[in-house]
């Protein structure tokens, strides 16, 4: 009798490890198994700016194995690269894919809680709708890993959530595994339209800055109170704040902040409210007038997400200039391009390549290479995930894009999209196309009636 | 006459009337796919003189040199609002829709057209030489009537009243309750009314179209222009090809996501869609059936494409709306074809959209492919006079591309 409780007490035991092993919200993501790869004889644009002709890329197991002249592997799935191009898998850092997802429609709308000017205790992972079909024509444009942020509504939109681009039931099983959160922070005409249009505050500029200041100092005092109840030095932990949980893990670098900002001078304010409270801005989106301080961001460490040549649907968009993204490299700020869009999101090559066309055209020299790091590693960096994937190099993840010319053509398309090895997406392979539930029966990619 | 009081009167006169040989490029004149090679575009008094290879040159004509490079017409953007707005989001710079004031089909673009919009030198450094300006529906579906300008110097309008544009779609319908079928009924009735109004005897209802508006639909049904309506849905895409076919009016879908899938009917009613090929998202009830190669199905089936940039800030980005349709499957000639000679084609602009003798000199010299995003516009003219390659985007490139420069002056 005792032995058999034993066995029990003891399979039990191996129950509870594996039951307790994740933490509530943690990805559930797994890759999927797949074959060794083998692309022969392909060009390659490496995402860290070198361009490498006519070699051979070999995946196993879900990472970059080896590139170079004749490789072999006899169980690979081989691929002819002959007259194709590789690059790392497209990095969108500022989507609204699920939260904004198509259908657009009153019930779908999710992306901005427009209801306090600080909603940064809302997650948009939990409004993130993995059936949205955007997901499928972000994978054929060769996006392989999006943030999804909140809108711009908000001083503090809430946080982001960094996503593979797979399909999925739940939100969970896209979510990329170890990557951190990021916060939403919003300034300039949004958050003081939306709520000086019902004469709350913010309703200036100058009622934007006093609310992020007032939000920083009470995440200092939470903060402070958290680790000297932490340290013994008090014996009452702070009440649960999830608002000020998300401030605090940015206080701690846990959090990234990004931060849609369009004008020069604004970015320079939120410079110093990043000083003033010692946080970090990780990287500020849209950024427009990026170009005009290009000298301070580099200095500040901060990258710009930007577009290649949008300008003029508002006042702080109207110096909107095609060679900011140029201008803010060459200084050797961090320069990215970014969609903000579910159309610009499927060909964020097109805008890379516009924006090194613009480059050119005022006599920079930048190469193909050098452009393909707008919309991957440098994407990869701002999202906390740099290390892991973003090039083409060996020991990273095999998320990779085979495009049928070199991707900075307008005639380019995704022929074969790998994410962690898997083949996701094969342009020539009808049965290898992932479709949401609401493409089913509906949708020209689902069969539409 | 001594040589430097000839070179005197040529300086005075030579900017009003200087001619312009484009030498030795890949010419596209429209008049059929094959280009001619080192060709030479001679240019008289805003008028396209001769085009040949081995053309003799005028001394005194000013000469581009274009080997090595591709010409084409300028490029015709179809549906618009040059002039009409400055600031999308800032409701006082834009001048396209009438909000709560009882003006539908009687609205006329033209009298508000700003010439000096900054938008105009952004485009026109990208080879748009020409345009659609559109009203925008807002007070009704029908929103009035449009004009073509160019995108150059001096007056700028050149036609007025090209067309009665208007939109059928979910957020229209809330004009009529919320129901497209009854925003069919409205457009219907007020068609048929219009072919009997009479000023004196019309007593309108509170709902019903102002005097104005029906004298305006009045005329528009003798007129001999085309009715433009912004619609996605297959079922509208039929009832307007109707409504059309009722009243013998020229029909020109703008939209049409879902157009490929009555691309026959609107082929055998020689219906003409304006494609925004960029927008293939299922955004809405009424646009489930998007797709990339809609400009392609459409073509194939013979009906008249056209292609709008998707935005007048950024009309220059027609060329992108092509180059992505060709990736689609449309056929490389017919997308540029799409940009110049059909768009003139449609929109009555005379003489425009070809390089042949006579035609307006609107002409594009690329450093290569038009339609790829890697190429640009080495010079642009608009009635042969050559268009200066800035604008205020230039202008702050210039003061922030050496941040050292002395702040302020520069």
């Amino acid at each position: 009798m005792f032995k058999r409780a034993f066995c029990g007490l003891l399979v039990f035991w191996f129950a509870a490890q594996l039951v307790q092993a994740r933490e509530p919200y943690e990805s559930t993501y797994q890759v999927r198994p797949h074959p060794n790869t083998l692309v022969v004889n392909v060009s390659v644009l490496t995402g860290t700016g070198e361009q490498l002709d006519s070699v051979d890329v070999l995946v196993r197991e879900g990472r970059i194995a080896a590139i170079g002249r004749d490789l072999a592997d006899d169980r690979a799935m081989r691929i002819d690269g002959s007259g194709k191009w590789l690059t790392p898998g497209v990095i969108d850092l500022h989507s609204h894919l699920g939260a904004y997802p198509s259908p657009g429609i009153a019930s779908t709308r999710d992306g901005n809680e427009a209801t306090n000017p600080n909603t940064a205790n809302v997650w948009v992972e939990h409004s993130v709708w993995p059936q949205d079909p955007q997901f499928g024509l972000a994978l054929a444009g060769g996006v392989t890993t999006l943030q999804i942020l909140p809108g711009s509504a908000n001083l503090f939109g809430g946080r982001g959530v960094t996503l593979k681009n797979v399909p999925s039931r739940t939100v969970g099983g896209m979510k990329y595994p170890g990557a951190p959160q990021g916060l939403k922070m919003a300034c300039g005409e949004n958050p003081k339209r939306v709520y000086g249009g019902q004469s709350k505050a913010p309703a200036t500029r100058m009622g934007n800055v006093a609310g992020y200041r007032a939000a920083w100092a009470k995440a200092v005092a939470y903060r402070d109170k958290q680790k000297a109840f932490a340290a013994g030095e008090s014996d009452k932990a702070p009440d649960r704040d999830l608002m000020l949980d998300t401030l605090a893990g940015v206080l701690e670098g846990e959090i990234l902040v990004h931060n849609h900002c369009y004008r020069a001078d604004e970015m320079a304010t939120m410079i110093e409210v990043a000083k003033e409270f010692d946080y970090k801005i990780t990287a500020f989106h849209h950024a427009v007038e990026s170009y005009k301080i290009a000298d301070l961001l580099a200095e500040a460490g901060i990258c710009s997400a930007m577009w290649a040549d949008r300008w003029g649907f508002k006042l702080e968009a109207f110096d909107g200039i095609p060679q900011n993204i140029a201008l803010v490299d060459q200084a050797q700020a961090c320069a990215i391009v970014h969609s903000d869009s579910a159309q610009g999101i499927q060909r964020l090559n097109q805008g890379a390549a516009k924006a090194l066309a613009a480059a050119r055209r005022v006599g920079m020299q930048v190469s193909d290479a050098h452009a393909m790091t707008w919309i991957t590693q440098n994407a990869a960096n701002a999202l906390g995930i740099g290390a892991e994937t973003g090039s083409v190099e060996v020991g990273k993840a095999a998320d990779l894009v085979v495009w049928d010319r070199n991707p900075l053509s307008v005639y380019a398309r995704a022929e074969k999209v790998f994410i962690d090895g898997y083949l996701y997406y094969d342009r020539l392979d009808p049965t290898r196309q992932p479709l949401r539930d609401f493409d089913l029966d509906q949708t020209v990619a689902g069969d539409a009636r | 006459m001594n040589s430097s009081i000839a070179l005197v009167l040529l300086a005075a006169f030579g900017s009003a009337f200087a001619n312009v040989a484009v030498v030795g490029g890949r010419v596209y004149t429209m008049e059929s796919p094959e280009p001619i090679e080192g060709a030479t575009v001679l240019i008289a008094n805003g008028k396209v003189q001769a085009v040949g290879v081995g053309l003799e040159v005028p001394f005194d004509y000013r000469q581009i040199d274009a080997r090595g490079k591709v010409v084409t017409p300028g490029l015709i953007e179809s549906y618009s609002q040059f002039g009409l707005t400055e600031i999308g989001g800032e409701a006082t710079t834009v001048d396209s829709l009438v909000a709560e004031y009882p003006l539908g089909p009687a609205f006329d673009v033209s009298f508000g057209i700003n010439a000096e919009s900054t938008l105009f030198a952004v485009n026109r450094m990208d080879g748009v030489t020409r345009a659609v300006v559109a009203p925008q529906p807002g007070v009704d579906p029908l929103a009035g009537f449009g004009a073509a300008v160019h995108l150059g110097e001096g007056e700028i309008v050149t036609a007025t009243r090209i067309g009665l544009f208007g939109g059928i779609g979910a957020s229209t319908a809330a004009f009529t309750g919320g129901s497209r079928s009854a925003l069919w009924q409205r457009l219907v009735t007020a068609f048929a009314e219009a072919g009997r109004f009479s000023p004196s005897r019309y007593r309108p209802g509170e709902r019903d179209y102002s005097r104005h508006d029906m004298q305006a639909l009045k005329d528009f049904l003798r007129a001999d222009v085309p009715l433009v309506l912004s619609i996605n849905r297959a079922r509208d895409i039929r009832a307007a090809i109707e409504l059309a076919d009722s009243y013998d009016l020229t029909l020109v879908i703008v939209g049409g996501k879902e157009a490929w899938k009555v691309r026959d009917r609107l082929a055998d009613a020689d219906v003409t869609v304006v494609v925004n090929v960029l927008n293939n998202l299922p955004s809405n009830f009424e646009s489930l059936g998007a797709r990339l190669d809609n400009a392609a199905l459409l073509n194939d089936a013979g009906v008249n494409v056209l292609f709008t940039g998707g935005g007048t800030h950024n009309a220059r980005n027609l060329r992108q709306q092509a180059g992505n349709a060709v990736a689609h499957g449309m056929p490389w000639f017919d997308a540029l074809a799409a940009m110049t000679r059909d768009a003139a084609k449609t929109w009555g602009m005379e003489d425009l959209g070809v390089l042949r003798v006579g035609s307006a000199a609107d002409l594009v010299v690329w450093n290569g492919d038009p339609l790829e995003v890697t190429t640009w516009a080495e010079h642009v003219l608009i009635n042969g006079e050559p268009v200066p390659m800035r604008s205020r985007q230039t202008r702050l490139y210039e003061r922030y591309k050496d941040l050292k420069a002395p702040y302020g002056y520069n």
